[in-house]
């Protein structure tokens, strides 16, 4: 379990303030954040290697403020990797290892084994990334922090050592703490999400929820939401229709106006929300008009962009001058047979409406 | 731009001739009188040799404790640390002769140390230990300065990795830090040695006899003139420029990537 309670540290002139997260034992965390916002410092300070000035941090229960790196029982693989150059291949996969076919066995795993002869030197930079994490495992850690650890991979080997990865961190029950700008990784990797900005946790939580309930506009956008609206939310008495989703019987109806629009949301409690965020991937297109009712929100408008990236599309609409934004797949799009200036029909449930 | 390029490569070439030509011009017209002498003069080998023993013994001294000094004051973000910096460079600095004087205050006989030495029967002015620590004295600083940035060569961030991987300091330092940061101190070891060997200033004021090369060739400069001092200043100059030489040797043969793990 990694445990950190109002933890401080310092680097250089950089400072990581207050931040308060846990993974619990042989779990996967994931920490997002934007370059500089303080992720390699964060695991840094859980790796005793920049010390912390402030609060606790509990590794597997145990108080850390005394204990060097080298006894948290910990690996920590950079997103350079740094292997030794002075050293070969395997000498740098067995450096921490006691037992050698341990070794071989977690480096085989990873596909690494077969690099054991090359020099350093000649290792590619996702060659670099399976080495060090042969290396930081090999000594079988109880938790393992990760700085983009898969950043350097070509698509298919990031994906097939991502599922490696997530076997012997299963088997093991390693916990996990790894660093990603890459939200998909989180979403696809993690337990437990952690947003971390200009050395601040901004939020931590189920990735899901996280996702799905920003805490924040900020937050919202930050992790690639699209549709963020500022405005007002007031209750209304309508409930939503049942057969629209599970409404548990705490949520109630609201109405939340922004601009010339009315967006239909369902909140369990509305201590005064100014933003409504929905996902890009909640919103569907149409041709034809469809029923509105507070239960889905339905709304006509141009499209003014169509930006397609691989098997997604992505479509901007004009709706009465605010700018909404669907995202569909590359097939969908083209059997509507969009195209820039056509008037469309879009509509998300009052459901996939997030207000913070 | 064009004249400007012209002017800063005559400029430059200029220089460059200055530096070099009178070495060349010493080397060339009497170092093989140099050689020759070494056969039939006694005082000289007996100087090359005290000089080589004296300069290879500061020079251990100034490895041995030189090497925590600069890699303390490198890592280690401590509140001072500028200052303590600054004062490591001071030797480099001063006047040589003033060094030498400073030294005396220091190690004569009159002094704490000295005095305690003489008791113990260790004599410091005018011995070879007085030279080992004029030498020290001077160059020091050099190797220092030469290991910081073999040091600061080294991204802290190996070290980091290795305590990880569960060594500590002193291993880390054995493992990681030496082994990437050894051409580097070697280099700074050899400026040391070098420069040792060529200090005259200090020395002469601690220990006239016995001579180094650089007091013999002072000494047959003011009593015979400048044909008896010049095979002696061409052996000297030999001989700080072979280490130096093999240094250049050294630093050119391909060296490892050791600003970051990742690839060029």
């Amino acid at each position: 379990m990694i445990e950190a309670r109002g933890l401080g540290a310092r680097a250089g002139s950089f400072r990581l303030h207050d931040i308060t997260f846990t993974v619990p034992g042989g779990a996967y965390g994931v920490v997002i954040g934007p370059a500089g916002s303080g992720k390699t410092t964060l695991l840094e300070t859980v790796a005793g290697i920049t010390p912390q000035t402030a609060g606790t941090l509990r590794l597997g229960g145990r108080d850390m403020q005394m204990v060097p790196p080298e006894q948290r029982g910990l690996g920590l693989v950079y997103q350079h990797g740094y292997l030794f150059p002075h050293l070969s291949v395997e000498q740098n996969i067995a450096y921490g290892a006691s037992d050698a076919a341990a070794v071989r066995e977690v480096a085989t795993r990873l596909g690494a084994w077969d690099l054991r002869d090359r020099a350093v030197e000649s290792l590619s930079g996702g060659e670099r990334q399976l080495v060090a994490l042969a290396r930081a495992l090999a000594p079988r850690p109880a938790i393992l922090l990760l700085d983009e650890p898969f950043s350097a991979l070509d698509p298919r080997r990031r994906e097939s050592t991502r599922r490696e990865l997530r076997r012997i961190h299963r088997e093991w029950g390693t916990t996990v703490l790894q660093v990603t700008h890459d939200f998909t990784e989180a979403g696809l990797l993690g337990d437990v999400a952690i947003l971390l900005d200009r050395g601040r946790v901004l939020q931590s939580g189920r990735p899901d929820e996280v996702f799905r309930k920003p805490a924040s506009p900020y937050v919202a956008e930050f992790l690639g939401a699209e549709n963020v609206f500022a405005g007002t939310a007031r209750l209304i008495d309508a409930n939503p229709s049942p057969a629209d989703g599970a409404v548990e019987s705490m949520h109630q109806a609201v109405e939340f106006r922004t601009g010339p629009l009315t967006i239909y949301a369902v909140a369990n409690a509305v201590e005064s929300p100014g933003y409504a965020v929905i996902r890009a991937e909640e919103v569907l297109l149409s041709l034809e008009p469809q029923l509105a009712s507070s239960a889905r929100n339905h709304f006509s408008g141009r499209i003014t962009e169509i930006s397609t990236l691989g098997a997604l599309t992505r479509v901007s609409l004009d709706v009465d001058g605010t700018m909404l934004v669907a995202a569909l797949t590359t097939r969908s799009a083209h059997e509507l047979e969009l195209a820039i200036g056509m008037e469309v029909y879009a509509s998300f449930k009052a459901m996939a409406v997030h207000l913070c | 731009m064009r004249v400007a390029s012209v002017l800063a490569a005559l400029l430059g070439s200029l220089l460059f001739l200055f530096l070099v030509a009178p070495i060349a011009q010493l080397v060339v017209t009497s170092g093989v009188e140099g050689g020759m002498r070494l056969g039939t003069d006694a005082e000289l080998r007996r100087a090359l040799g005290l000089t080589a023993t004296t300069a290879t013994a500061a020079t251990l001294l100034g490895v041995l404790g030189g090497t925590p000094i600069a890699f303390l004051v490198e890592r280690w973000r401590f509140r001072g640390r500028a200052v303590v910096a600054a004062f490591l460079d001071l030797p480099l600095l001063i006047p040589h002769p003033v060094a030498g004087i400073a030294l005396l205050l220091v190690l004569g006989r009159e002094s704490a140390v000295g005095g305690a030495a003489l008791d113990l029967g260790l004599r410091i002015v005018g011995s070879p230990a007085g030279i080992i620590f004029a030498m020290l004295f001077v160059s020091a600083p050099l190797y220092i300065s030469g290991a910081r940035e073999a040091f600061a060569r080294v991204d802290p961030r190996y070290e980091a990795v290795a305590r990880t991987l569960g060594d500590h300091r002193w291993r880390v330092f054995r493992r990681v830090t030496l082994p990437l940061s050894g051409r580097g101190l070697v280099a700074a070891a050899v400026v040391m040695w070098a420069r040792a060997v060529s200090e005259f200033g200090a020395i002469v004021i601690i220990t006239y006899n016995p001579k180094t090369v650089s007091v013999l060739s002072y000494d047959r400069f003011t009593s015979f003139g400048l044909r008896e001092a010049l095979p002696v200043a061409a052996i000297l100059t030999v001989l700080a420029l072979l280490p130096l030489t093999a240094l250049r040797a050294l630093r050119y043969e391909r060296r490892p990537d050791l600003g970051a793990g990742a690839p060029a």
